[in-house]
């Protein structure tokens, strides 16, 4: 199982490496970061752009495998991943983008999925009983509430706990006041910011995982197998959590695991409204802003998730299903 | 030659009714389930009791509610089932209880083995896992101890290698090896009932002998009562005391073993016992079938439910449903003539008329002068066994077949028997290919496939047909019955169009279906009724070879017995010959005029049914025979039964010597020089004598 998964590890790098070149070589075909100086006023002139430009490794002037050679061997030499066209470090923004981002879809990532999968055996062990009914009604109706929608709701609710109080206790913009000293003030004045984005992307996001893991399950609690589970004198519950439960799962885990590269760069419209400064908003800001090794970089980024949670997926399913342990 | 002796059945009086307080009483137990068309009413008032060590077979069709009594026992129905009457084990009421309260009774006191074991454990938990469970939850033991408790039900089921196999997942195992570990769960608390719904329908023979006499063995060590639920006379007549049929959700006849299956009282179960062809019945009498088809269990009008399908029916019969009345001492029937019954006649007059099948048109013409329609000659066909997922290597071969020759003449049915796996579908699937690459020669009304041009091959497609198993996955939903019938007629153009509607009303009056469903469905149509569409497809381009692939195994006994009486039909009248593969001798011995018996790729015997299966020289041969259960109890209980010992081995590995010579039950008899050669001979097929159509492939017969 440990070759294998090396053996996975290997095959997403080469993948990773394929992949972040060629979309350096799209972004640079279809970003024009002249176009940034050209709308100056007053006008640039032209040498001063090529200076700046050539700078930055971003002339279009220069030959293109010329550029791409000195953009590798930038980040492979000095894990330099070259500037915006305005010269500000992309490593700066990334490195401090990843942590908020991950503060940002974390927690409510592990939320949706407990929360979701948590209704969907609740309801799938009730089904068309009220409470399966209801429940379900109402994940029709979250599922379907668009995220400025609820994260607004959020911010309206937010700010009317705030005043009912006397005192602001939910934060409705940024992830951290500035100021902040010490550990548990940090953490405190962390959390008061989180809890209102959380909210929303929980409330938007957890149906899906209800009806996913309700439906895979409903089609394993008829199995021959959880009949013979009741049939060793298992409760019909307790037939369902050891033997329906384990076998259904691993669908919902797979998608979760991959789900996760989706969430961190996606997130751009509740980033947006809570003015938090992640990778979703950054990926948007750099294709606007002709900024190739932006952009680049936050493809990079992106395979680089999408390894770890097709790389995860298989841990997990590998250790939930004994039909799949590869030797 | 080593053979188990059959269990002896316990030799209780057949009044054993009159014995001491049952252990379970079941009384007037009705279960419906709520269905868009209305309640159904599966199961309408059935009483029995069980005592201590007896079994109690409950017989019938699919349909027919034997499933739904024996879960109801259990009180594993769906939630939307309502249940009444009472199931009292002992002198505790079961029906009502809590599913909290009932899983104290389930795995404890009653126990139940499924019927399909490849369905039936947990994938994703080991066998220990399942077995430690099974025993925590009803005594109180630390998890080593439960641990070595499992293991010793595993080596109590004859499983090989318990601690290894502990660690096992289901899908390591072979079907029989899971069903042994079914049965170990259900005997893990040593219960006083243990249930068998339908417990080796879907294995092969020789691993349902073995199964079967595991049962027998775990009853005997847990001096549990056994309740068999199943279709299939045959293992009744072998394993139960007393019987009961059922028919429509409520038993029809009940009474002991030998008295049902020798006088039985109720056309209908007249009508089982001679719609079921018999392994060891050689005088090629025609089966019969039991017209129509059961009722749907939907707001049942107050009359014998079978009326519309018995031969003997009268005006009476309409008035009232009749109750299950005593006709002697422990010998109920629910029919209003069953006093008119004797020996299967009314007045001397048979119950069911044996139906007419005229002789054929190659009746009277020697096998040797007729022509041959399909030789092939030393057919071997391997699958590569690869691993990577890019560049694939090849790692071995499957032999599906190796060298297999055989010959079918004009007007004869040729079936080869085999367990799964033995490549016969293989063999059949080659030739339906009309496969070029395959290893061998294969001539087809004396056409040479290899050197057959287009032309050539799309004539021999019109003239080889097949008939599938399934016959609801092999229609097309969305074709009418008469479009399914006529595509052949068109892709070959063999009539013009304003006679091709003729045609189709002629097939299906053929096969027995009213032209006048033509604009119809399949789904419109039951199983049997499908099948026979498929006949009809099948006949549609005139072929002189069909291919048959199980053609009945799909489908009830009463049904079965019509279909297989068309095959024959259609045989005598068009004079076609019929290669026939099925895993159910009985039916073979029935339809077949010369039988192969296939073993890992090859043939072990071959010749003329009656030699092989009335003198059979193949170990193997002996072993599957012996296997077969017959529906008479008098035969079962005198029966030796040879249980071959393991699975199938893989056909990965290209065998020298014998493939037979790992289950042998011979070999182990033999010298040592002799075991000798079974290991390293290959044995060809021989003549059993001059003249005689029969050979084998044995070195030491």
């Amino acid at each position: 199982m440990t070759k294998y998964i090396l053996r996975r590890i290997l095959g997403w790098a080469l993948m990773i490496v394929l992949a972040t070149n060629l979309t350096y070589f799209l972004a640079s075909s279809f970003l024009d970061p002249r176009a940034n100086y050209l709308q100056r006023r007053p006008p640039v002139p032209e040498f001063a752009v090529n200076a700046n430009l050539t700078r930055f490794n971003l002339n279009d002037q220069e030959p293109l495998l010329h550029r791409w050679w000195d953009w590798i061997s930038a980040i492979v030499v000095h894990w330099n991943w070259g500037a915006s066209p305005e010269g500000a470090s992309v490593n700066d923004q990334v490195a401090t983008r990843i942590w908020v981002s991950a503060e940002f879809v974390l927690g409510a990532t592990v939320l949706t999925t407990l929360i979701g999968v948590a209704l969907g055996v609740f309801t799938a062990s009730r089904q068309y009983k009220a409470s399966d009914r209801v429940l379900q009604q109402v994940s029709v109706v979250t599922l379907n509430i668009p995220t400025p929608v609820m994260a607004l709701a959020a911010v309206v609710a937010g700010i009317a706990l705030n005043n009912a109080l006397g005192r602001t206790v939910l934060f409705v913009s940024g992830s951290g006041s500035v100021g902040t000293q010490g550990f548990l003030h940090g953490l405190l004045d962390g959390l008061q910011h989180l809890v209102l984005p959380t909210v929303t992307l929980v409330v938007t996001g957890y149906a899906g995982y209800h009806f996913l893991q309700r439906a895979l399950l409903l089609d394993n609690i008829g199995a021959d197998y959880v009949r013979t589970a009741r049939a060793k004198g298992l409760t019909k519950a307790t037939a369902i959590r050891r033997h329906a439960l384990p076998t259904s799962i691993i669908p919902v885990a797979t998608s979760v695991a991959f789900s996760i590269p989706g969430i961190f760069t996606g997130a751009v419209i509740a980033e947006t409204i809570f003015g938090w400064e992640g990778m979703g908003r950054y990926f948007v800001t750099t294709i606007s802003k002709n900024d190739i090794h932006g952009a680049v970089a936050v493809a990079a980024f992106g395979a680089v998730v999408t390894a770890i949670g097709a790389v995860l997926s298989d841990v997990v399913v590998g250790a939930l299903d004994p039909r799949v342990r590869v030797s | 030659m080593p053979t188990t002796p059959a269990v002896t059945r316990s030799t209780v009086p057949s009044d054993s009714h009159l014995r001491g307080t049952p252990l379970l009483r079941v009384e007037d137990l009705k279960v419906s389930f709520p269905s868009e068309a209305g309640t159904v009413d599966a199961v309408r008032g059935v009483s029995f009791e069980l005592h201590p060590g007896r079994t109690l077979g409950i017989v019938g069709e699919s349909g027919s509610g034997k499933s739904v009594t024996a879960l109801s026992v259990m009180g594993l129905l769906p939630d939307s089932a309502r249940v009444s009457g009472s199931i009292r084990l002992l002198d505790r009421e079961l029906v009502g209880l809590t599913d909290r309260q009932l899983s104290s009774v389930r795995g404890n006191d009653i126990a139940m083995v499924f019927q399909d074991p490849l369905t039936s454990l947990t994938p994703v938990h080991s066998i220990g896992k399942q077995l430690v469970e099974a025993i925590q939850v009803h005594q109180d033991v630390g998890k080593i101890r439960a641990w070595e408790r499992g293991a010793e039900l595993l080596d109590l089921v004859g499983i090989p290698n318990p601690a290894v196999l502990m660690k096992s997942y289901p899908h390591e195992l072979s079907g029989g090896m899971r069903q042994r570990v079914v049965i170990a769960l259900a005997i893990a608390n040593d219960p006083q009932v243990i249930i068998a719904d339908e417990p080796t329908t879907a294995l092969d023979v020789t691993i349902q002998a073995q199964v079967l006499e595991l049962l027998k063995k775990a009853q005997a060590e847990t001096g549990a009562a056994v309740i068999i639920v199943t279709h299939d006379l045959g293992l009744v007549a072998g394993m139960a005391d007393d019987v009961m049929v059922m028919y429509a959700g409520r038993p029809v006849e009940r009474a002991t073993v030998d008295e049902l299956f020798h006088h039985p009282r109720m056309p209908y179960t007249l009508g089982l016992l001679g719609a079921v062809p018999r392994p060891d019945d050689r005088s090629g009498a025609p089966l019969v079938p039991i017209a129509g088809h059961p009722p749907l269990l939907i707001d049942l009008p107050d009359r014998c439910p079978f009326a519309a399908r018995c031969p003997v029916a009268l005006d009476k019969c309409l008035d009232n449903e009749p109750a299950l009345l005593e006709v002697h001492a422990g010998h109920g029937a629910a029919c209003v003539r069953s006093n008119e019954i004797v020996d299967g006649a009314i007045d001397g007059a048979p119950v069911f008329p044996l139906p007419e099948i005229p002789p054929g048109v190659m009746a009277n013409v020697p096998r040797e002068q007729r022509n041959s329609v399909l030789v092939v000659e030393d057919l071997t066909r391997g699958f590569p066994l690869t691993k990577g997922a890019v560049l694939k290597r090849r790692i071995g071969t499957v032999h599906a077949v190796s060298g297999v020759s055989f010959d079918i003449r004009a007007g004869e049915t040729l079936a080869i028997v085999g367990e799964s796996g033995c490549g016969k579908t293989t063999t059949l699937l080659s030739i339906m290919d009309l496969a070029k690459d395959a290893g061998g020669r294969i001539e087809f009304e004396g056409i040479d496939l290899s050197t057959a041009n287009r032309r050539a091959t799309r004539e021999l497609r019109r003239r080889l047909q097949i008939v599938f198993q399934d016959p609801m996955g092999a229609l097309d939903p969305r074709f009418t019955v008469s479009e399914i019938i006529s595509e052949p007629i068109r892709a070959f153009d063999l009539a013009p169009a304003r006679e091709i509607d003729g045609r189709v009303a002629e097939l299906m009056d053929l096969v027995g279906l009213d032209p006048a469903h033509v604009d119809r469905f399949p789904g419109a149509f039951s199983g049997g009724q499908r099948q026979r569409i498929g006949i009809a497809r099948a006949l549609a381009s005139e072929p002189s070879l069909l291919v048959l692939d199980e053609p009945v195994s799909a489908l009830d006994v009463s049904i079965q017995a019509g279909v297989i009486n068309l095959l024959e039909r259609v045989q005598h009248h068009l004079g076609l010959s019929y290669l026939f593969v099925s895993h159910d001798l009985s039916v073979v011995r029935h339809l077949a005029d010369r039988v192969a018996v296939m073993y890992l790729g090859r043939f072990v015997e071959y010749g003329d049914v009656d030699q092989v299966f009335g003198s059979p020289v193949h170990p193997y041969t002996e072993a599957l025979l012996s296997a077969v259960p017959v529906p008479d109890p008098a035969v079962e209980r005198s029966r030796r039964r040879i249980l071959l010992s393991g699975d199938l081995p893989r056909p990965t590995e290209q065998q020298t010597g014998c493939p037979f010579a790992s289950r042998c039950p011979l070999k182990p008899t033999l010298s040592q020089e002799k075991q000798q050669r079974c290991t390293t001979v290959s044995p060809q097929l021989e003549e059993t004598a001059d003249g005689v159509d029969h050979r084998y492939a044995c070195l030491h017969r």
